[in-house]
């Protein structure tokens, strides 16, 4: 889609042509007043930024120990994938699937995903030819839950008080700087650069 | 996140109902069955949401039972009731608030992910504390069942098209707002 395109508003449909924003600026929808494009603080090449950074740390956020447990002298050391693999075990295999889904394996294919879309532009290649990745996009983030799990972590890790010694691991850390990296990846990320050629002041959403 | 949307494809209001209902449905078992259960040193303890939420409120960990009461009790209730409305407001036709009631579905949308808490809770736990007969939590029915209410939430917020609230697609406008 070229960069000249109109632009929908996601909510109510309402169509708009494309206006320059200043860093920091927003563009509302006319219509709804839906937050349509933010021209992000960090420059054109944020989200690429963001999104190669959370890629890197999902890897030694599924290896490191997550969080450590003792009990009476017993050591019990938990991962990412540690409560995916006793539900697993415990016969609640689709459970499992929609915690490591969701938890897991959405929030990497999304910074994945924006990655590809953002890669190519950035570095002035041909971008690919993946009509369906901005669509994908746009759904993985209804399914990407990292913060959502990094606040259920901190809440059992309060409702454990004195059940269990509990030391938080590298893992963790990891985890909640991978959640930090897509969501400010998805405030920074723009559609438009999928496969419009680089511009030197965005054009953002709307009319 | 800024995305270029094709056409105004109206989505299907009916399949949004039917999985709100089905989730509504859903919301029964897992309210009323154990979703947690503790067994500390052989005094074994089973815990609905509720049951959870209001023990979290009795060992004086008020902030925290009122995230999971939130989350886990409040959301989906609220979620389900904004559908219920949106879905009837389309269907009543008639003169409405559009602009009001895409802002509920903008606020329904973000707020969904957030009963997943409860789901996420359970898995770390079951992972984390198994000592045997000194200390262990298993999970439990109920929470499959949650589970299975948080996702078809969440299908049904995505089966609705918030386009359907606005009489027609408008024309092109002429400059969005910049605050």
């Amino acid at each position: 889609m070229g960069k000249d395109a109109n632009l929908t508003c996601r909510l109510c449909g309402h169509e708009h042509r494309p206006v320059r924003l200043a860093p920091g600026e927003r563009a509302l929808c006319a219509r709804c007043g839906t937050v349509m494009a933010t021209e992000g603080r960090f420059g054109p090449d944020a989200a690429l930024a963001f999104s190669i950074t959370g890629l890197i740390l999902a890897l030694p956020a599924a290896l490191l120990p997550f969080v450590i447990a003792g009990k009476l002298g017993d050591e019990r050391v938990c991962r990412l994938f540690t409560g995916v693999g006793a539900l697993w075990r415990n016969g609640m295999r689709a459970l499992a699937v929609v915690v490591f889904v969701c938890g897991a394996l959405l929030p990497v294919a999304l910074l994945g995903a924006m990655a590809l879309l953002q890669f190519p532009t950035r570095l002035k290649w041909r971008a690919p030819n993946i009509p369906f990745l901005p669509r994908a996009v746009h759904i993985l983030e209804h399914w990407a839950f990292p913060e959502v799990q990094v606040l259920a972590v901190l809440v059992a890790l309060m409702k454990l008080g004195d059940l269990v010694d509990i030391t938080i691991g590298p893992g963790f850390w990891c985890y909640c700087a991978m959640a930090a990296c897509l969501v400010l990846a998805q405030r920074s990320f723009d559609l438009e650069l999928g496969d419009a050629a680089p511009v030197p002041s965005r054009t953002a959403a709307a009319p | 996140m800024n995305l270029r949307l094709s056409p105004v494809r109206f989505k299907s209001n009916s399949t949004a109902a039917a999985l709100a209902v089905a989730a509504a449905v859903m919301l029964v078992p897992a309210n009323l069955l154990p979703v947690l259960s503790t067994e500390t040193s052989g005094y074994n303890r089973s815990d609905t949401i509720f049951s959870g939420t209001v023990e979290l409120w009795r060992q004086g960990l008020w902030a925290i039972a009122a995230i999971v009461f939130t989350a886990s009790i409040c959301i989906p209730a609220v979620k389900l009731a904004g559908l219920g409305w949106l879905l009837l407001s389309v269907r009543n036709g008639g003169p409405r608030d559009s602009r009001r009631l895409t802002r509920t579905f903008a606020v329904l949308d973000f707020v969904g992910r957030w009963s997943m808490l409860d789901v996420f809770l359970a898995a770390f736990l079951t992972g984390l504390v198994q000592f045997g007969e000194i200390s262990s939590v298993q999970a439990r029915s109920g929470i499959v069942a949650f589970a299975a209410a948080v996702v078809l939430t969440v299908l049904a917020t995505h089966a609705f098209d918030p386009r359907v609230l606005w009489p027609k697609p408008a024309k092109v406008s002429p400059n969005p707002c910049q605050p």
